[in-house]
């Protein structure tokens, strides 16, 4: 799984995946302590995301193991809101406002 | 998901039998912020019905063999949305209503 930063929102109408209420968030990869890369991806959001969060995507055919996703054309998943990421015993991200 | 836009169509006559009926689309991939190509191009298979100028999404990979479209074709690239707006922090990148950019 990759880190990476609610940026946006990508809205299509004409689509082919059958999920309804679908929401394609603008996500860029970032590091471990939520750095942003200059990377960009459209993910499909299964977690409630908002702007500004660091999330965890789950990529590939990893996608089609949850029950939004089964058999549908989705490559990019929202699977986790990021709280806080540790590193050789430090704290590298926290949430703004966690006691983390 | 990668954002693309449709540059053009690839025709072959000689494929993959799957293929037979499937439009093959030239889109290049671009940069959300300046809605510029990165000039890194693929072919993709459509779903959607786009047409050159539209920003697109693509997905890769086996997800490429889930639309109705595709299913168990050899592609590995599917344009699966037409994507009417980007918006990233409040501003608007992109409006197709508003035509290019």
């Amino acid at each position: 799984m990759t880190f990476a930063r609610v940026v946006g929102t990508v809205v299509g109408v004409v689509r082919s995946d059958k999920i309804e209420d679908a929401r394609f968030l603008l996500v860029e990869i970032c590091d471990q302590t939520g750095k942003r890369g200059g990377d960009f991806l459209v993910a499909l959001d299964a977690v409630g995301a908002d702007r500004g969060q660091m999330v965890l995507l789950a990529q590939g055919s990893s996608c089609h193991w949850s029950k939004l996703t089964a058999n549908q054309p989705i490559d990019t998943l929202i699977v986790a809101i990021v709280e806080t990421v540790d590193e050789s015993d430090k704290v590298v991200y926290s949430v703004p406002g966690s006691d983390a | 998901m990668v954002l693309a836009r449709v540059k053009g169509t690839v025709v072959s006559t000689q494929k993959a039998l799957q293929l037979d009926g499937l439009r093959l689309l030239l889109i290049e991939k671009i940069d959300p912020v300046t809605m510029n190509g990165k000039g890194d191009y693929v072919v993709a298979i459509d779903s959607v019905g786009a047409n050159a100028g539209e920003i697109v999404f693509y997905v890769t990979g086996s997800s490429a063999r889930m639309t109705d479209t595709t299913k168990g074709k050899p592609s590995d690239a599917t344009i699966i949305a037409i994507v009417d707006l980007v918006e990233q922090n409040g501003e608007y990148l992109y409006r197709k209503s508003d035509g290019e950019g």
